[in-house]
């Protein structure tokens, strides 16, 4: 056995040390064809949502003459009702609904650690309290509520959104961390950390959730899909007061324009679509293999 | 002829990184109400063979070479070319696996009285009635109230009444051959007692033969007529119950006795085996005991040493140091090996 | 020695009167049953004071509308009766009387009057429409449940298989996408573009003209137009009872009770029904129940898409309309329908499984 386990690491190994585990996920995660395709799905997508902006200049003019052309060298997709590119539209259009997902995802992720941690090691009347919030809320129907609450407070900015979005979503991942946390609790590093007399924030955030962040950050890019699901269900329905123009907003007006019923103006309506289903698909293909990947029992023999 | 004859079984588990040789070249015989005990530390492979025995071995597995010879009525046939429905009636009417109680050997959903009756009709038994009464008796044989356990469900009774029905369950079709796997095993002390007991009548009573495969010892010095210990899936010794316990040949086996103290008496010199057993991906050229072995040479490691018959015929131990071995024990008298090392 | 007296160990601890009070808590009907009533009474109060507390609540909205329609005509306060009225509580009392009366009428199953239709109940209308949605939403559910229990089986069994990678990887495929967008690319390929079906035809929850009753026409007729929602109901779903029984199916597989099974003999068809099957859909069940609250949400924009009358699309209507009545009415019912649901979920499992809802046990 090793005498040397307090010896602080070199720089060199500092630095190898994050990526070589990168490496090594990257190895494990092309074991998994559907998971890798969903990374690089992932990776395009968030590219297009925020990078791509700076390269496309937009094109915001509605120009009647160009209403509904089919796909060409100057349209590839085509143009809108109003004559706006599609192409265009999409590429713009990915940034809001991206940032309202991940904001909603961050929100109740926070949400359900603070919380989860809280009631396991403080437990008593604090922990039933929290456990029949999180009870309550795990089965309200969700989506109705959702209708009502866009309707009676009308949120205009998508900050506001994606914290009544969040506010829907942290009940399972707060149960799921707080059992974590109670059966981490007995461990035996905690055991030695407690009797180290290192405060309690210390052993939550330290010697816990650090073992947990597999688990978070599987759930985190779950939250990621609700939420996007959610948003363009209440943008689609047109309960949020509509600005600018995202994926979602385009589907909304393709609805209500009648882009449905019209032969010439499919990819109007079509971009849209795909364009969520395919960040739906990469991300759950995603989280499956990091599931897969991060489960100790499948991998290997 | 004897009852259960197993010759040159090897058994691998088929892994990613390559096989892994769970059971060697095992082989040994089992005669008519003979009970034989099958001792090994945890990753010895005796429940693999066990397994093995009933070819209820889990997917990723395939038995490499042997045979296992069964003989009823002067017919002989080998168990491991047996089609689907001669091994479905093979299992529980020849040869009936009890599994550790501690296990969870029954459906959890299902009541006590219909995984009897469930087994019953496996086995062609269709009338309720009969399986009803055939149930009573067995219940009754292993000392457990029918009416109250039939309709309970599996949760509902102690790991010693489960152990009792699962043994009682085994014994429905009265088959020739009984594997018991850990039968004592989680069990408590007092439990333990009243299990070995039981098996000790119903052996008497019905004439079975069985083998227990166990990692306690003692229960082999209570029950057994004849020892196997195993070691990284193969069997290094191989003697009557009297032999292996005053009188081992091989070091693993002698380091077993010797970690087991005695109640009474002189402690002696108790100690437990240095180490830890071989990875079985990768076995070391030679004895694979040698790394532990206080007496290993360098000829330990050229060769795996095969099974040679010590003091008499049917005492078998595979170690070129047996003679060692015996010198170091010094007497053959009747007493502990832990005393007689001290 | 004497042997230990076995026969006398006890099996398990029947319900014990004397113990009610004090173990009230642990038995976990008592506590589903409160946690129910818990939820509702959340929901309902929250639903009132999002109506009557936030500043431009609802209420506040329609005195300031029915005064500014009046032209000058109606002061605040009559403005204010008028409201009363139309919301059915009197907004002079103080809150607490306001909350009291509210719940009180809510016991009493007296959601209001609709603000458009005075005169017809809130009651009278979820009524027309909820049977819709509760007949698309359940025979989609039925049918994916059914199927996905039954693939998820088959997968789990042939592991690995082709059909098995078929059958996973579809049915997260569609899963994954969200149930409008499948329904919007349904009407775009097979209505629109391959004309394959006519969905004008298919609007609404039946055929104008056509008599309700038990007729087989009429049945058929309401089964035609129910098609489309049951159909992305069904496809939608699938998939997560296919993996959701894979998965359990596989746990269930590996479990010692099944080796033990085969060692006594048992055929592979009973052990895959009443051994691997019965433990693995266990879990399932409850899941069922909880997805009924999904659905039920999601269902508003099927509806709209297929326009296709049930609550979803009601209450759509009502909040364009700014019904308050209606969506509090819609709300509250759909809030305690899945929690109803939910706890008939937590009963059902209860005596499906049997190591619960007893205060069971022997001791060692």
């Amino acid at each position: 056995m090793s005498t040397a386990i307090l010896v602080r690491p070199t720089l060199g190994q500092r630095i190898s040390g994050p990526a070589t585990a990168a490496l090594e996920f990257l190895r494990l995660l092309s074991q998994r064809p559907v998971g890798l395709a969903g990374f690089v799905g992932i990776v395009f997508f968030l590219l297009l949502a925020f990078v791509a902006p700076y390269f496309v200049p937009l094109q915001n003019d509605p120009s009647l003459v160009d209403i509904y052309l089919t796909p060409s060298a100057a349209h590839p997709l085509g143009t809108d009702f109003q004559g706006k590119d599609v192409l265009n539209q999409i590429v713009y259009g990915g940034q809001p609904i991206m940032i309202v997902a991940i904001l909603a995802a961050l929100f109740s992720t926070i949400i359900a650690i603070t919380f989860g941690s809280i009631a396991a090691t403080i437990g008593g009347r604090i922990d039933t309290a929290i456990l029949a919030i999180t009870d309550v809320t795990l089965t309200l129907p969700k989506l109705i509520l959702l209708i009502a609450v866009a309707a009676i407070l009308r949120p205009t900015s998508f900050v506001f959104l994606a914290v009544i979005l969040g506010l829907l979503q942290w009940s399972s991942l707060l149960r799921q961390i707080r059992a974590q946390v109670l059966s981490l609790r007995e461990r035996d590093y905690v055991e030695a950390a407690r009797s180290l007399d290192l405060g309690l924030f210390h052993i939550v955030f330290r010697e816990i959730l650090p073992t947990m962040r597999s688990y978070i950050a599987i759930h985190f890019i779950f939250a990621m899909t609700e939420a996007m699901y959610a948003q363009v269900f209440i943008i689609f329905l047109g309960l949020v007061p509509v600005s600018g123009s995202n994926w979602g907003i385009m589907l909304y007006f393709a609805q209500g324009q009648g882009a449905l019923f019209f032969r010439d103006s499919i990819w109007y309506i079509l971009s849209p679509i795909l364009a969520i289903s395919l960040v739906q698909l990469s991300l759950v293909s995603f989280a499956s293999a990091l599931e897969d990947i991060f489960n100790p029992r499948l991998r290997g023999s | 002829m004897p009852v259960l004859s197993v010759r040159n079984l090897s058994i691998d588990y088929l892994t990613r990184r390559g096989p892994v040789h769970a059971v060697r070249d095992v082989s040994f015989d089992l005669e008519q109400s003979e009970t034989l005990a099958i001792i090994g530390e945890s990753g010895s492979g005796k429940t693999t063979l066990a397994v093995g025995l009933i070819r209820l071995s889990p997917r990723g597995t395939k038995v490499a070479t042997g045979q296992i010879l069964y003989t009823k009525n002067g017919q002989t046939s080998d168990i491991r070319t047996l089609d689907d429905d001669d091994l479905r009636e093979y299992r529980w009417a020849e040869c009936a696996m009890v599994f550790q109680a501690a296990l969870n050997s029954f459906n959890p959903v299902i009541t006590i009285w219909e995984q009897f009756l469930d087994t019953a009709r496996a086995h062609g038994m269709k009338d309720r009635h009969k399986v009803r009464d055939r149930a009573a008796e067995l219940l009754d044989l292993v000392h457990l109230d029918a009416k109250r356990v039939l309709p309970a469900f599996p949760h509902e009774l102690s790991g010693g009444m489960k152990q009792r029905v699962l043994i009682g369950l085994a014994l429905m079709l009265e088959p020739q051959l009984v594997i018991l796997d850990e039968p004592t095993t989680a069990l408590d002390i007092l439990t333990q007692r009243s299990i070995i007991d039981l098996l000790r009548q119903l052996r008497q009573r019905l004439g079975f033969s069985m083998i227990f495969i166990s990692h306690d010892l003692s229960i082999a010095a209570e029950l057994a007529d004849r020892m196997i210990t195993m070691y990284a899936g193969r069997v290094v010794e191989r003697a009557s119950v009297a032999d292996m316990f005053y009188r081992p040949r091989h070091p693993y086996s002698m380091g077993l006795l010797r970690a087991v103290p005695r109640v009474s008496g002189a402690l002696g010199s108790v100690a437990s085996i240095p180490g830890s057993p071989p990875d079985l991906m990768r076995l070391p050229k030679g004895c694979t005991y040698a790394p532990r072995c206080p007496y290993a040479i360098d000829a330990c490691r050229e060769a795996d040493p095969p099974l040679l018959p010590v003091d008499t015929p049917r005492h078998e131990a595979a170690c070129i140091r047996w003679q060692h071995v015996a010198g170091v024990l010094g007497s053959d008298a009747e007493v502990p090996v832990a005393e007689k090392l001290a | 020695m004497t042997a230990v007296p076995v026969a006398s160990e006890p099996i398990g601890v029947r319900w014990n009167p004397r113990r009610y009070f004090g173990g009230f808590w642990r038995h976990p009907i008592a506590r589903a049953v409160f946690k129910a009533v818990l939820t509702i009474w959340v929901t309902t109060t929250l639903t009132f004071f999002l109506i009557r507390l936030m500043p431009g609540s609802p209420v506040e909205l329609k005195i300031d509308e029915l005064i500014q329609t009046a032209n000058g005509a109606l002061t605040y306060d009559d403005a204010k009766a008028i409201a009363s009225g139309l919301f059915a509580i009197n907004l002079n009392a103080p809150l607490h009387e306001q909350y009291a009366s509210f719940v009180w009428n809510l016991l009493h199953l007296d959601l209001g009057n609709s603000f458009l239709s005075a005169g017809t109940s809130v009651t009278s209308i979820i009524l027309s429409v909820l049977p819709w949605t509760l007949f698309s939403v359940g025979t989609g559910l039925l049918l994916s449940f059914i199927a996905g229990i039954g693939l998820g089986l088959l997968a789990a069994y042939r592991r690995n298989s082709l059909l098995d990678r078929v059958v996973s990887t579809g049915g997260s495929f569609v899963s994954s996408i969200p149930n409008y967008l499948i329904a919007l690319l349904m009407i775009l390929f097979l209505g629109v573009q391959f004309r394959l079906i006519n969905f004008t035809s298919m609007r609404g929850a039946y055929s104008s003209g056509t008599q309700p009753g038990f007729t087989p026409q009429f049945i058929g007729d309401i089964f035609y137009h129910a098609a489309l929602p049951i159909t992305i109901y069904f496809m939608t779903q699938i998939g997560h009872w296919i993996l959701s029984m894979r998965s359990a199916t596989l746990s269930a597989l590996e479990e010692d009770y099944v080796t033990a099974a085969r060692a006594r003999g048992l055929s592979d068809g009973r052990i895959r029904s009443a051994y691997v099957g019965r433990n693995a859909v266990l879990p399932l069940v409850t899941q069922l129940a909880i997805s009924v609250g999904f659905i039920v949400g999601g269902a508003a924009i099927i509806e709209q898409i297929f326009a296709y009358q049930g609550v979803g699309l009601r209450l759509l209507a009502a909040v364009t309309q700014r019904d308050y009545p209606v969506i509090q009415g819609i709300v509250l019912l759909t809030t305690g329908s899945v929690v109803i649901a939910n706890l008939a979920a937590d009963l059902l499992y209860s005596k499906l499984d049997p190591r619960i809802g007893r205060a069971g046990g022997a001791s060692g």
